[in-house]
């Protein structure tokens, strides 16, 4: 237990350190690089990378090593925290309780912005991004000690289900944290475009349009996975519980969850509607996340209070 | 209307004809029903309406008690839940009518552009003009080496390389291309439409054919299960624990009875049903019954010392010989809450918990001083409460053990399958929706005095950001495609 609290500690702290570094990293950024859409005939898309000078070369490899090293220690959280639930309780899921969960989206967030980095060379993103996991994983540490051990699983959550139901819906939550995460991104970026050109820190930020249709890709991907856990937690429930729906507040939540971003996914498909508006309904149904993952844990009853 | 419908039915492609216009017919009125019923803006309507109404459903708590929600909120506001259906939300009119509007919402739009998707993947597009290529949101032209059919023949093998599907055209001064990729992109969104329906379909044919009982069993009992016309006996009921001592798993050996003869036996526990002929049991609860013990112990006292002269474990029903004290005695039944009703004569237990419990004993006494039979109620917490006139002896109640009952949650819902079915639909509708994306590409090649010009135009309905990199990928290429 305490090997892998160690090494879930040590997580926390090198994403804390990543996060500094990625703020660091937007600040030392040589601003308006004006690598304008030149060679890039009709697109508005264009990266601007490339060009980092001096310091924030460094500082963004450092952010980058340190947040790929925090994940293969979290992972490595998880693998030990999974032998351990092993010899304790008989099934080895390392997400079986909320401190746990947490831990998983926190893996499953830093691992989805390691990717984008990896695809995309827009490092930016790890100040709004990896903070979030980091945040995830502050969370996670202040629950009380009770809630981080691996207790045994209670009859009802002791299925092969939990494997793939609950690893595909926290999936689904780093994805909308991810997008929410860009939507802030996408709304400081636009605040200052707001007040004329944009200059100084500002500028060292993708242009919106990147933003923009990153958020709508990550809420993409989140969107089906989200169906799938629902679907996935139906069927358990159908094993365990004697129906597939009985309107259960974690479920009806996570229903809403979807529904939301159900609207967004349409919206989008109207002309025009994108920017601003989907950067807020972004932020907003990432809230919604965290009242499903958190707040029907902690404020209503019901029959997912295994908390 | 949108982007979608402009996209698919190609309003600023080749086939936009607008219908000569008439009267207000039927034909009118029928156009503004499908328009408005497929309409995305009703859809996003209805997902953030329905999001809002199962919220209530959260916050409020559901099929409680009267007192609870007066205790909590007042009279007022529970007048007013009632009124709105607000302890019951997810049953009331106007959320089921909610469901069937999404239903005829996706079922519409399912109806209205499909068709056009369908066409689209037989149809000639190829025969556009210029502007038209220049009008679309991404464009460029370039100036390449070689000739008409050269550099035709080597985009078409590129794009087809690629996945793409390609038409082209060949005519006297221009040849003009048109290529197609991930129209499973959009035919995964109809998919997702139509699985709204399937699983309100498979929701609705459970609720109508199927049910939902619970039983209260018994080891040892056999119940007759009416709606499957066979019989089930409780075999045992246990709960395993882990070494910490919280609970590890609860469960029920169940056997299957038809016309006496053993079927099937099973183990049941949380996670794992028994499922026999459609109808499904699951080990749901457990407890102690209030009306049943398995043995009592009982101190046999003489009434003037109060010394315990005998002490005894009573079974079930069976009588019990004291020769020793000239008695005869059976438990007769068992109360855990004891209750009477004076009207009735009865005793009964008010409640399932063991508050205070009760045993009643069948007695016959036979000594040199006293001879009588009696049926008196031991109190398990008042033992000193009712004297047996003419005994020597008074009982008194040390334990019982409990009777063990499961709780079974019995159910049928041959709705299900169809659920199942709507549920892979909608998961992998929505998957090809998102990780698909259909675009589409223009091409005219032009000869020139140099060699040819390429002009090139090209539309997605999302994922801008992977397209405009294709699209740079694709002029870098064509520019070099004879080098």
């Amino acid at each position: 237990m305490l090997r892998s609290l160690f090494l879930f500690d040590m997580t926390f702290w090198l994403y804390l350190a990543a996060f500094a570094l990625y703020i660091a990293y937007v600040f030392a950024r040589k601003p308006a690089m004006q690598m304008a859409a030149a060679g890039h005939p009709g697109g508005g898309v264009s990266f601007t990378t490339e060009g980092d000078q001096g310091w924030a070369v460094q500082i963004g490899q450092v952010a980058t090593i340190i947040t790929v090293f925090g994940w293969m220690v979290n992972t490595a959280a998880l693998f030990t925290r999974a032998m351990e639930r092993m010899q304790h309780s008989g099934t080895f899921a390392p997400w079986s309780n909320q401190f746990e969960a947490m831990a998983y989206v926190s893996w499953a967030i830093i691992l989805g912005y390691v990717l984008l980095e990896f695809r995309y060379r827009i490092k930016t993103v790890g100040a709004f991004v990896v903070g979030i996991g980091f945040i995830a994983m502050g969370a996670a540490s202040l629950l009380p000690y009770r809630y981080q051990t691996a207790e045994p699983l209670v009859p009802a959550l002791n299925s092969y289900w939990i494997y793939i139901h609950v690893s595909v819906t926290l999936t689904s939550y780093a994805a909308f944290a991810m997008a929410g995460g860009l939507g802030v991104m996408y709304l400081f970026r636009e605040r200052a475009e707001r007040k004329g050109p944009v200059t100084g820190v500002m500028a060292s930020l993708p242009d919106l349009e990147t933003i923009d249709e990153l958020g709508y890709k990550a809420i993409m991907i989140g969107f089906p996975m989200l169906a799938f856990g629902i679907i996935l937690g139906a069927m358990w429930a159908n094993y365990a519980w004697g129906g597939y729906w009985s309107w259960d507040p974690k479920e009806t939540w996570s229903l809403i969850v979807w529904l939301i971003y159900g609207a967004y996914i349409h919206a989008r498909m109207t002309r025009g509607w994108g920017g601003h508006r989907a950067a807020i309904y972004a932020v907003f149904g990432f809230l919604m996340v965290i009242f499903c993952f958190w707040g029907v844990n902690f404020l209503l009853s019901g029959l997912h209070a295994y908390a | 209307m949108n982007g979608k419908s402009e996209a698919l039915n190609g309003r600023s492609g080749p086939q936009a004809a607008p219908k000569p216009a008439s009267g207000i017919g039927w034909n009118e009125v029928k156009a503004e029903l499908v328009e408005f019923f497929s309409s995305i803006k009703l859809a996003m309507f209805l997902f953030l309406i329905i999001a809002v109404a199962a919220t209530i459903g959260t916050v409020i708590q559901q099929n409680e008690r009267a007192e609870v929600y007066v205790k909590e909120y007042g009279e007022e506001a529970y007048r007013w839940f009632l009124r709105l259906g607000w302890t019951d939300i997810y049953h009331t009119w106007y959320f089921t009518s909610l469901l069937a509007l999404l239903c005829i919402n996706s079922l519409t739009c399912f109806y209205q552009r499909f068709p056009g998707i369908w066409r689209s993947m037989h149809q000639d597009k190829v025969s556009v003009n210029l502007p038209f290529i220049k009008n679309l949101k991404q464009t460029t032209e370039m100036s390449v080496a070689g000739t008409k059919e050269g550099v035709s023949k080597g985009i078409v093998q590129y794009l087809a390389e690629k996945g793409y599907m390609v038409l082209a055209k060949n005519e006297p001064g221009e040849a003009t291309l048109y290529a197609t990729k991930g129209i499973m992109g959009r035919v995964g969104a109809h998919m997702a439409h139509l699985s709204a329906t399937v699983i309100v379909l498979g929701g609705l044919i459970g609720s109508l054919y199927g049910f939902q009982e619970f039983g209260v069993c018994l080891e040892g009992q056999t119940y007759h299960i009416p709606k499957g016309s066979f019989d089930l006996r409780i075999d045992k009921f246990w709960i395993d624990y882990h070494e910490n001592g919280s609970v590890k798993s609860y469960n029920s050996i169940l056997t299957v009875l038809e016309q006496g003869q053993e079927k099937v036996t099973k183990t049941i526990t949380v996670n794992d049903p028994l499922v026999y002929k459609g109808i499904w049991f699951y080990q749901s609860s457990y407890g102690d019954a209030w009306d049943q013990v398995d043995v009592a112990r009982v101190n046999v006292k003489d009434k003037k010392t109060d010394k315990i002269l005998q002490t005894v474990d009573l079974q079930w029903k069976k009588e019990a010989t004291l020769d020793k004290l000239g008695l005869k005695i059976m438990l007769a039944d068992f109360v855990a809450d004891f209750g009477f009703n004076s009207n009735e004569k009865k005793v009964y237990s008010k409640s399932v918990e063991h508050e205070n419990p009760a045993i009643k004993l069948e007695m016959a006494e036979h000594t040199k001083k006293s001879a009588l039979e009696a049926t008196p109620w031991i109190f398990y917490h008042y033992p000193d409460l009712f004297d047996i006139p003419g005994s020597q002896y008074r009982f008194e109640l040390v334990g019982y053990q409990p009777r063990k009952f499961t709780g079974l949650q019995i159910t049928r819902d041959p709705g299900v399958t169809i659920v199942w079915i709507g549920s892979t639909m909608i998961v992998v509708g929505i998957s090809l929706s998102s990780f698909i994306y259909h675009r589409r590409l223009w091409f005219k090649v032009i000869p020139d005095k140099q060699g040819v010009t390429v002009h090139m135009g090209g539309t997605t309905h999302k994922n801008q950001i992977d397209f405009n990199k294709e699209f740079r990928k694709l002029t870098e290429r064509i520019k070099t495609i004879n080098a």
